[in-house]
Formats: C-alpha cells, sequence, structure tokens
C-alpha cells in the first residue's frame, strides 16, 4: 500500500494516561494501524514500575521516511492523546508547543497524593483554562463514562482513538481499526471494540469546536 | 485545660516514656492501641486537638480544674484528697466468694452495683498470664472472676471508651489512680462536647503506689515461674522486701528491689497514691489481712457504699487512728515525692508557651 | 499472522525490540531458551515459548540467571543453539557462572542477552552489564535499531560458533520496549540434535571434557578469540558510519543512542556538520575502523548509557595511534558534556552540538516553556507510585507496619526486589527499612539476628515474593536457621511473578509451554529445613496481626506465609470480589476519632476523598473489589457485599 504524505513527517503523537488504562495497548493498535498502511512507526514506551499507579506515556512517531527516536524532543508533539485530564498538562509541559492538539478524556484519577489529601487535584475548568491557553486546540471526551455505557471502562481508550481518526489528523479509519483488531483480539470482542471507536469519532465531529 | 493534638502526646508522653498505659486514649480513633501493657500508636493523626490529648492524665492536667468537676471545689492540700470518710471495710454476706486479694471490698461494692442497677456495665481487670486485661461486664455473677491485685498496667479506660461506644451509660469503673484521673478529666468534657453526658455512674479508685511493665516483669519472672500456673500475687508488709508469686505448687518469692526494677518511670512522677479523684478508694490495711481501707469521697459513692452495706454486702469498721496517720505519712510522701522530681525538671505550672505535666494553684502546691 | 512463523521474508512487521530478538533466534534457529524474568528482557522468553510447541524450541523459566545460563549452556555443549535472557543485575548473578563459561568454550552457538535499563525505569538500580564484557573477556554487541536487533541476533549464533564463545549482546529499556518496523529475514525448518561428546582430552573444542583447567592454556585461547573478534568486527556491518567525508564533529555511539543521535542531528539541520559513527560490536573495539573514523576530524563527540565504556575504549585507541590521527578534542561523560547517570534522550544530544558546534536552536520557546511549567507545578499533581488497587501487597504492609507498631520495640522489615520494594513508601506504610537485590532481605535479617549479643532487641522481619524465594532466598533462609539467627521471614506468597507479568515458577504448575510441572511448595522447603511455618491471608487483618505479634514473642528463625493472589493476576482481573461503596452519612471524615484513616493512611487508589460531602467515596472503575478497606474503617462507614460472580 502507499502511503500518503503526513500533515507533519514525522507526525509525533504522545498517549499518555496512568497505568491500566490501556494506554500502551490503544499505541499498538494505533501503531500497527498505521504501520500497515505502509508507514515507518516507532513506538516508545514506558511500562514497568510505572504501571503501579504512576503516569505512563507512549510517544509515536509516524513517517514516510524512517523509524525516529522513541523519545519524541522537546516542544515536538502535534497531537497529545490524554487518558486523564492532569496528564496533558504534564505531557505539554515537556513536549507541546503552541501548534499542539489535545485531545483528553474528563475522568479524573487520583494520585495517592491527592487521596490523602497532601496534593490539590484541579478543577476540569483549571485543566481546561490551561490547555486552552497552551495548545492550539483541545477537545474534551467523557470518554470512561461513554465506555461504563458499553460495559467497561477499559474501552474508554478505543473512544479515544475513535477521536483521533474523527480529527483526520492521521489517515485512518474504524474499517482500519477492525483490519488490526480482528488479528489481535478475540471474536466476541470486536463488536463492542468497534462500537467505542465509532462512538469516539462520532463525539469528535459533534465536539464544539474551539 | 490546654487541649492538644496526638503529635503533642506523642512528643510529651510516649517519647518521654511516661505513657503508663491506662488506654484513656485507647477505642476512640484507630490510632492509639494498647498492646502488652503499653500503648502504641499506629500512624500519625492530623487533628490539632484530640480526646487522646485531652484525657491523658500525663500531660496538661489542670488538677485544681479536675477537682472542681469532681467535688465542685479546688485540689486540696490534704495527703488523701478530698474524703468524707476514711473506715475500714469488708465483704458482707451476700458478697460473692472468699478468693480475696484482702477484704473484698471492691468485689462487694460493684457486684452489689450491678445487681442493684446502680450499673448497667462495670469495667474490670483480668489477668492473661502476667498481663492485666480488661474486660466490660453485665452480670454481677461475673464479678469476682476479676478480683484479686494485677500489678502490671492495664489499658483499663481502653474497655470503658469501648463500653461508652456501645451505649452503656451507667458505668462502673475499677482503676488505679492514674486511670482515675484520666477518667476524671474525660468527665470534665475537655472537649466542650455538646449534649455531654457523665457515663460513669460509679469510679472505686485503688491505692497505688506502682504498677509493673509488662514485658519487664515477664523477663523478670521467666524461668522462675509457669506464667499459667499463677495463682495470685501479694505483697506482704514490711519488712518482708519480697513478693510472692503462689502457684498451684507452692509460692515462689521475688526480691522486691529487683521487682521495682521493673516500675516504669512514668509511676515516679504519680502524686496520688489514693486514687483522689474517685468516688470511692479501697486499699489495703497494714497489719489486717482480711480488712480494706475504704475512702468514701462524693455523694454518689457515699450512696452505693451505704446501700451497700444496708443490703448486706459490705461491712465497715472504724479505722484505728495509728493506722490512718501512716496512711496519711505514705500518702504524704508519695505525692512530695512525686512534685519534687516533677519540679526538678521544670514540668509542673510552665509557661503558657510550654507544655506542662500538670498544673496546680500554687499555693497548694507551695503547701503540700 | 504472526512474525512468530511467519515464513514470508521480506515482510514487514512493527516490532518491539524484543520481539525483534525474538524473530532473529527463531530465524537462527535456536533449540533452547532460558531466563528469569526481569523488565525490559521478560517479553524475549515469554514470546519464544509462544513458538516453542510448533519449533521444538525448549523454553525455560529458569529459577534465577545463574541456572538459566547453565541451562543454555548445557544445550551449547550438546552441538545445540541457545539464547539467555536476563535484565542487568542478573548478569551480576550469572557472572560467577560466566566467567568459567569464558575459559571453557562453547559449542552450539549460545548468545547471553541482558537487557540494561538506564535511568531504571523499571529497577531498583541502574547497573552497566557492559563491563562485564570486558572483564571476563567476552564479545559484546550492542544492536543500534529495530532492525539490527533482529540481525545482530541471527549473526550472534554463527559469530558464537565461529569462536567457539558465548557472545553478550545488550539492549536497553528503550529498544526493547520500544517499537519500529522490521523486515524478516527467511526462517528455515526446526533442526538439531542434542550429543554431548566427551571422549577425547580435555581442552578439546569438539569432543573433549568442558572444563576451565589448566588455567593459563585456556586463558591463552579465551584470548586468541578475541583476537580473531576484532578481525571480524573490523568488517562488520553492524558498524556504520554516516556523514560527511570530514565532519567538523563526530558523534561515536551506539544502541538507542544512536536514533537520539540521528534525531538530534536532523533537529539541528546539521547533516553536513556532524557524521554518526555506530558501532555495533562494542567489545573488543575494532581499533583500524576507530582509526580510521578518528582520523575524519578532531572533534568526537560521544553518546551511549550510562557510564563511559565506549568512550574510555576509544580513547585507548586514540592514546596509542595519536601520532596518526592527531590529538582529539574528546567530548562526554569524562568531561561532562553527558551525564554518568540516567538515561539520554535527543533533547540531551542537542545540547552538547549545539554547545560544541555553536549553532542557535530553540526546542520551546521561554514564554511558552514558562507558561508550561507554571500551570504544571499547579495543575498536575505528582503521582507517586501505589500498589494496585486490590493489591496484596497493601494489606500485607498493613498488617506488618500495625503489628510492629503495636509490639512497640521499633521492629522493622528487610526486603529486597519485587512489586513489594514499595513497601518502602507511604503506600506500604514505610515499613520496609532495607532494599537491595533479590533474596537480600532474609540475608540482611540473618545478620540482624545474629546481634543480640551487641544489645539489639528489635525484633526483625524479612520479606520477599515466592519467586524470589526460589531465586535468592533459599541460602539466606538457610544461613539464618543454621546460625540460630532471630528472624521471622514472611513469604508474600501471590502466586507467580506478578511484577514482571506472572511468569511461572517453581511453586507454579506449568512450564512456560504450559505443560503440568510439580509443585515445589515454599512452606515445605521452609519446614524441612526446621523453621516453623505458619499461613495467613494478609486480607485477613485481623488474624494476620495476631499472628505476627505472637510470632514476634518468640525466638529463632520462623516463617510466616501470607498467601494472596495478586489483584492483576490472570485468575482474578476484573473480578471483583467484593461490591464496595461508602456510607458517607456513616463516615466521620476528618474528625477526631478517625481523621481520614482510609484515604490519608490506607490510600488505595480505588478509594477517594469527595470534597463536597468532605467523606470518602468508592471509585467504581478503579476499585478491584478487595474489601480490605472495610475492614479497616474505625465507624462501619465502608460496606461490602459479596459481588454477583
Amino acid at each position: 500500500m502507499k502511503a500518503g504524505n503526513l500533515i507533519h513527517d514525522p507526525y509525533n503523537a504522545i498517549i499518555t494516561g496512568v497505568g491500566g488504562q490501556g494506554n500502551v495497548m490503544a499505541s499498538r493498535i494505533l501503531g500497527n494501524i498505521m504501520s500497515r498502511k505502509g508507514y515507518y512507526v516507532t513506538i516508545g514506551e514506558t511500562f514497568g514500575v510505572s504501571q503501579r499507579g504512576g503516569s505512563v506515556m507512549s510517544h509515536l512517531r509516524i513517517s514516510k521516511r524512517s523509524v525516529w527516536s522513541p523519545q519524541i524532543p522537546r516542544g515536538q508533539a502535534h497531537i497529545v492523546v490524554a487518558l486523564e485530564p492532569t496528564e496533558a498538562i504534564r505531557v505539554i509541559a515537556a513536549y507541546g508547543n503552541s501548534t499542539v492538539r489535545v485531545i483528553s478524556n474528563t475522568r479524573p484519577i487520583h494520585p495517592v497524593g491527592v487521596i490523602a489529601g497532601e496534593l490539590k487535584y484541579p478543577s476540569l475548568e483549571e485543566i481546561r483554562i490551561a490547555l486552552e491557553e497552551l495548545a492550539a486546540d483541545i477537545s474534551f471526551l467523557d470518554a470512561t463514562d461513554e465506555a461504563l455505557k458499553l460495559g467497561q471502562p477499559i474501552l474508554g481508550n478505543v473512544i479515544m482513538m475513535g477521536a483521533v481518526a474523527g480529527t483526520g489528523v492521521l489517515p485512518f479509519d474504524a474499517e482500519d481499526f477492525r483490519n488490526v483488531i480482528t488479528e489481535t483480539m478475540s471474536k466476541d470482542k470486536v463488536e463492542v471494540n468497534m462500537k467505542a471507536f465509532k462512538k469516539g469519532e462520532e463525539i469528535i465531529r459533534h465536539a464544539p469546536a474551539r | 485545660m490546654k487541649v492538644l493534638g496526638s503529635r503533642e502526646l506523642l512528643a510529651d508522653v510516649l517519647a518521654k516514656e511516661l505513657c503508663i498505659g491506662c488506654g484513656a486514649c485507647v477505642s476512640l480513633c484507630p490510632y492509639f492501641k494498647s498492646y502488652n501493657g503499653k500503648t502504641a500508636m499506629l500512624f500519625p493523626c492530623t487533628q490539632e486537638q484530640g480526646r487522646c490529648f485531652a484525657y491523658c492524665p500525663k500531660v496538661e492536667v489542670d488538677l485544681d480544674e479536675v477537682s472542681r468537676t469532681i467535688f465542685g471545689a479546688p485540689y486540696s492540700i490534704e495527703p488523701l484528697g478530698r474524703a468524707s470518710s476514711v473506715t475500714m471495710s469488708r465483704a458482707g454476706a451476700k458478697a460473692p466468694g472468699n478468693n480475696y486479694q484482702s477484704g473484698g471490698t471492691v468485689t462487694a461494692l460493684m457486684t452489689y452495683a450491678l445487681a442493684a442497677k446502680h450499673c448497667d456495665a462495670a469495667i474490670l481487670t483480668g489477668r492473661e498470664g502476667l498481663n492485666a486485661v480488661p474486660a466490660i461486664v453485665t452480670s454481677p455473677d461475673e464479678v469476682k472472676n476479676y478480683s484479686l491485685s494485677k500489678y502490671t498496667s492495664a489499658p483499663t479506660l481502653a474497655a470503658f471508651n469501648q463500653a461508652v461506644d456501645e451505649g452503656f451509660s451507667r458505668i462502673g469503673v475499677v482503676a488505679t489512680p492514674c486511670q482515675v484521673l484520666a477518667l476524671a478529666q474525660m468527665r470534665s468534657n475537655p472537649m466542650d462536647t455538646k449534649d455531654y453526658s457523665d457515663s460513669t455512674s460509679l469510679v472505686v479508685g485503688l491505692f497505688c503506689t506502682w504498677s509493673l511493665d509488662y514485658r519487664a516483669f515477664r523477663k523478670l519472672v521467666a524461668g522462675k515461674v509457669d506464667i499459667n500456673e499463677i495463682k495470685k500475687f501479694d505483697i506482704p508488709p514490711p519488712p518482708a522486701e519480697v513478693m510472692e508469686i503462689y502457684t498451684g505448687s507452692g509460692t515462689i518469692e521475688i526480691p522486691l528491689a529487683e521487682v521495682r526494677a521493673t516500675v516504669p518511670n512514668s509511676c515516679d512522677y504519680c502524686f496520688d497514691m489514693t486514687s483522689e479523684f474517685a468516688d470511692v478508694s479501697v486499699g489495703v490495711v497494714e497489719g489486717r489481712s482480711g480488712m480494706n481501707t475504704l475512702i468514701v469521697r462524693t455523694e454518689r459513692g457515699r450512696a452505693i457504699v451505704d446501700g451497700a452495706v444496708k443490703a448486706g454486702y459490705l461491712v465497715i469498721e472504724d479505722m484505728p487512728a495509728e493506722n490512718l496517720a501512716s496512711l496519711k505519712t505514705a500518702a504524704g510522701n508519695k505525692k512530695k515525692r512525686a512534685l519534687k522530681k516533677a519540679m526538678g525538671e521544670g514540668i509542673i505550672n510552665t509557661s503558657d508557651s510550654c507544655r506542662a505535666l500538670f498544673r496546680l494553684e500554687k499555693n497548694t502546691l507551695a503547701g503540700i | 499472522m504472526s512474525y512468530l512463523f511467519d515464513t514470508n521474508e521480506g515482510a514487514r512487521y512493527l516490532m518491539m525490540g524484543n520481539d525483534a530478538i525474538v524473530r532473529g533466534a527463531l530465524e537462527a534457529n535456536v533449540n533452547v531458551a532460558s531466563a528469569y524474568p526481569g523488565t525490559p528482557s521478560s517479553e524475549i522468553i515469554e514470546n519464544l515459548s509462544k513458538a516453542s510447541l510448533k519449533r521444538n524450541i525448549y523454553v525455560e523459566w529458569s529459577v534465577n540467571e545463574k541456572v538459566a545460563l547453565e541451562v543454555a549452556f548445557a544445550a551449547s555443549i550438546a552441538g545445540l543453539r541457545s539464547i539467555c535472557a536476563m535484565k542487568q543485575n542478573g548478569v551480576n548473578v550469572a557472572s560467577d557462572f560466566l566467567l568459567h563459561v569464558a575459559l571453557s568454550g562453547t559449542r552450539g552457538g549460545i548468545v547471553l542477552l541482558h537487557c540494561d535499563d538506564p535511568g531504571a525505569l523499571s529497577s531498583i538500580n541502574e547497573g552497566e552489564s557492559r563491563h562485564f564484557a570486558r572483564m571476563i573477556e567476552l564479545p559484546l554487541l550492542e544492536p543500534g535499531d529495530f532492525q539490527e536487533a533482529l540481525e545482530m541476533t541471527k549473526w550472534a549464533f554463527d559469530l558464537s560458533e565461529e569462536l567457539r564463545s558465548i557472545i553478550i549482546m545488550r539492549s536497553v529499556t528503550r529498544l526493547s520496549h520500544a517499537s519500529g518496523n522490521v523486515t524478516l529475514g527467511r526462517l528455515g525448518e526446526p533442526e538439531g540434535k542434542a550429543l554431548f561428546k566427551f571422549e577425547t582430552i580435555p581442552g578439546d573444542p569438539d569432543s573433549g571434557p568442558v572444563i576451565t583447567m589448566p588455567v593459563p592454556p585456556h586463558h591463552t585461547i579465551l584470548q586468541n578469540k578475541l583476537k580473531k573478534a576484532v578481525a571480524i568486527f573490523e568488517k562488520s556491518p553492524f558498524n556504520t558510519y554516516t556523514g560527511p567525508e570530514k565532519p567538523e564533529l563526530l558523534i561515536i555511539t551506539c544502541s538507542a543512542c544512536n536514533l537520539y543521535s540521528r534525531e538530534a542531528v536532523h533537529l539541528l539541520g546539521a547533516g553536513n556538520r556532524v557524521g554518526i559513527l555506530k558501532i555495533g560490536t562494542t567489545w573488543p573495539l575494532p581499533p583500524k575502523l576507530i582509526t580510521r573514523n578518528l582520523a575524519r576530524t578532531d572533534k568526537v563527540l560521544f553518546v551511549e548509557e550510562v557510564l563511559p565504556f565506549l568512550e574510555e575504549n576509544v580513547k585507548v585507541i586514540a592514546a596509542e595511534t595519536a601520532a596518526e590521527v592527531g590529538i582529539k578534542k574528546f567530548y562526554g561523560k569524562n568531561d561532562g558534556t553527558m551525564l554518568t547517570i540516567n538515561e539520554m534522550n535527543p533533547d540531551i544530544v542537542v545540547d552538547a552540538i549545539k554547545k560544541i558546534l555553536s549553532i542557535e536552536y530553540t526546542s520551546m520557546d521561554d514564554g511558552y516553556a514558562k507558561r508550561a511549567k507554571e500551570h504544571l507545578a499547579a495543575l498536575a499533581p505528582v503521582r507517586d507510585l501505589t500498589f494496585c488497587p486490590g493489591c496484596p501487597h497493601r494489606a500485607s504492609f498493613w498488617n506488618l507496619h500495625n503489628a510492629l507498631e503495636l509490639d512497640n520495640r521499633r521492629g522493622f522489615v528487610c526486603g529486597d526486589i519485587g512489586c513489594y520494594t514499595l513497601g518502602f513508601l507511604p503506600c506500604g506504610f514505610s515499613t520496609m527499612k532495607t532494599s537491595h537485590s533479590m533474596g537480600s532481605g532474609i540475608g540482611i535479617a540473618s545478620g540482624f539476628g545474629k546481634l543480640t549479643q551487641f544489645g539489639m532487641d528489635q525484633p526483625i522481619l524479612a520479606v520477599c515474593g515466592d519467586s524470589t524465594f526460589f531465586h535468592a532466598a533459599i541460602p539466606a533462609l538457610i544461613n539464618a536457621i543454621h546460625n540460630k539467627s532471630d528472624v521471622i521471614f514472611v513469604l508474600l506468597d501471590n502466586s507467580g511473578t506478578a511484577m514482571t507479568g506472572f511468569q511461572p515458577h517453581p511453586g507454579t504448575p506449568l512450564d512456560a509451554m504450559g505443560k503440568d510441572l510439580p509443585i515445589i511448595d515454599p512452606a515445605d522447603v521452609c519446614r524441612s529445613l526446621g523453621a516453623s511455618v505458619e499461613y495467613t491471608d494478609p486480607f485477613n487483618t485481623e488474624e494476620t496481626q495476631k499472628k505476627l505479634l505472637a510470632l514476634m514473642e518468640e525466638k529463632g528463625a520462623r516463617v510466616l506465609i501470607m498467601k494472596q493472589m495478586c489483584a492483576l493476576s490472570p485468575e482474578k482481573k476484573g473480578k471483583k470480589m467484593f461490591e464496595v461503596r461508602v456510607d458517607q452519612d456513616i463516615c466521620r471524615g476528618d474528625a477526631c476519632g478517625c481523621s481520614r484513616l482510609c484515604t490519608r493512611i490506607f490510600r488505595c487508589p480505588g478509594l477517594v476523598w469527595d470534597h463536597e460531602r468532605q467523606a470518602a467515596v468508592i471509585d467504581e472503575v478503579i476499585c478491584a473489589g478487595c474489601g480490605v478497606c472495610a475492614g479497616i474503617c474505625p465507624s462501619g462507614a465502608i460496606k461490602k457485599t459479596e459481588a454477583a460472580r
């Protein structure tokens, strides 16, 4: 398959969240989709100890030209997909720039320091204001809530992927997603994942643009 | 009364090894627990003011304020504290059993108080091996199982706090002087709790010159006696200078000097030999092994003693003058010793910025 | 089609570095694979085990790294090809055997693959295992990207057979756990017949007994192998130069740092000024190749992780050839251009090149960076590590902490490596006071337990996980029992090697390939050694604390097994034992009598603080339904009901 030109090459995407949110899986599925379409894909992941309540971040580099560093350089992200809203801010502080696009889940996961009362967790409004200042475009999705309606909160990651597809920043769609998951998932899981993906696409298309 | 939190309690009492393990701070919250006669703090707590600090008999005790709560008058200069009568007593015919440390007065009083429904529960202290273990007792027939002296310090008030939590409202407590002092502080509602009501209906104070640290005492008797075989402890009057441990297979004597070495430091600061803030106080009578000294201090104490006598649970006799005099001397000496030590360390009536062990009117202190 | 079995040469897959290594081993027709799990190396054996049946590979999760290497070595001297994988500190464990293998030599191709973890992303040390290659005199290879990970692995087997030496190959987290496109090579039919020949004289490389004595001649043979390796490495395609013929600056790099260097040069637009010499054969270095490239310029920058290994070895060659190539200005670890700790990234390389060549480059506008930093500080609360919701270790350390505090004699816990290492953090109530290598908790405790003659009267406890028990705790436990050390050994048995993804161990019933194996029960082992053994379920907090308190009153070596399965185990994950909820009307919250015990102290991620209601509340999405919090609430506000199955 001939890969088309990307809006940036390499296109740098960061999927971020908290251990246990399905971040690594989302980045691998997206990576596989783009790889199958003929692009070079490089993914850098942090997992291991960081899974135990820590922030988890995947760096995706998508390119027509070559493999790139598994770590995106500072200030070079094109899109940040946050499965947890404060993680968007954490990522932007290192990899953001004034043209970055952000898609964020609204559901907070409180760090233990917040649970213990030692740290403060911001309101969604505070996060929104900060992100609006730092990013060119932000969209919030109630991905976990929507996933709960589908019966599995973990599907929040797939809804977020659907949202990425819905923005059109990368050339992939629901069928590309289906092609990859039918190979990696058991049959009974495919349909609910497709539903989640399409839900994400739908939400982002109806989200008020800034 | 100055009320602070667990942080200060930890620094002033636990860290300085002044805690006697009375249990006043236990069963109120998940942080203070009692184990092997000692109080442990499991985790730090963030309360600026807590019941733990307010109830503790080893920090910021305002003796005049406590005395006003119990007697409506400031702390007394008298060696035996405020007393309406000092007599001898022993268990009467209606009292259960005959396995008493001396006269059986405490067992008799508590059995009567439960039987006559003066109390809905009694907080008593039993013994498991060498460990003194408190219990909530509701049946008059069970009281006799808790007779005899324990010698090791006990978290009796942990059971009291638990009984309050369980909803008992007329609780009878048998307690040592430090425990009686803590109870008196609880009864003065130091946290200004709304709708506070006193859950005690009778406080029977025991005479006490010191208690023993469980672990140290266990180490002392280990190898000398099978702990599970112990029936009774006793310290016969001078000049014997021994502790007697009665077992199924005979009596063992341990030199009193060795026993005294297991007394926690905290007892050195105790000024109270006769449980001055109790309703009635009970102790031995020197030279009269079948009798107790009985000090009646309050009106409700008087009412229960009278009732017990009338119902045949208790018998009262006059106290010989020489016994009374030597009791006063002993109590006075303990008081002077403790106050002198505390004064020497500058922990009485400290300035406001500094926390004190206890506070009392300057003239009273000078008088003592 | 899985990359494991795809025979379509030239097919392209997106693969993790570890997958590329697996494919390389398969293409090399590996027969035996062994390992002890350790992030970031674990996927290698895991994925090879998936191919074990179809390709007749014997795959083993061995009891520890030394035994794993011995198992792989047996295959080698029986004429088979084998690979042994481990993380960086595993090499330390295996190093004693490795020293002897270097001398004795090998037969079938054998590769020791170790994954280092620069930055200690999933380690409790930042060990640099490359130094073993120089110390023990063995060839060392480092792949510089994903494709090389495949090709180099494949080649390492040939090289091993050519040199009759074990080959060390080093990956790092950012290769092993990163993914890139890899083109497959040829996958042949599995082959291999095992026979150990020993009939001729010692020293005969093909059919003699395999021993290291007499040492001097064996040592000479070993060093001749390295000379041969140098000759091969001079021509190796894994050593590449990219850049202008005469660059202003020569970067010498290896491993993942190759990718960072390429990215940095690209970002700075400095492709016409900077050349990159990527070394794949990092020990022994090929001196001619190095000299040739040093001659290109007089400025050299080393980009590597973590210690200056390449740097120092190149400098030796540079010193020896100074007359030929001239005096160089070196930039690297030794002059402070680069740090000797932590992992590298493109930005560090950018900064170094910028400085050396005076290039203007801003990665992030100052004003933007300042605002982003302010928002980060104000709005992104730090995420400290914690035990997962429903983790048995939280309950275990709760019990240990409470029992130790109750006991009131300043008792403490010694631990080691596993999820339970977090026992030193607030999530483990700061209960663990020492943490070192695998099994060292009980070893250190064994020593503490003999200090009573110097007045030590603190209760001494050691914890270790079930997998660690078999790995390295048993000798230390024997030491404690034999020497009558006063210790309590607490086995935190969560039924698997949980930290690295539930690899089996001798206490579990299946092997790496899914076949039945006899279970070795740690309790039986401890009893046979003469220790008293008790069991408890850490979720039963009252009973567990009681047992701990009773054990603390006793002397000698005592064993308590706290048994409860990991919350992430395949059997448990996603299945709640209890539905848990908080009755917010009963919750005492911040008041005297509670002070937020559950959220402030117990701090399970599934139980959060409701600021509006000033009470605790369960986060349904996160709660794993273990129900332990219901038992710790002092007011009975946390209710649990058995979950419908």
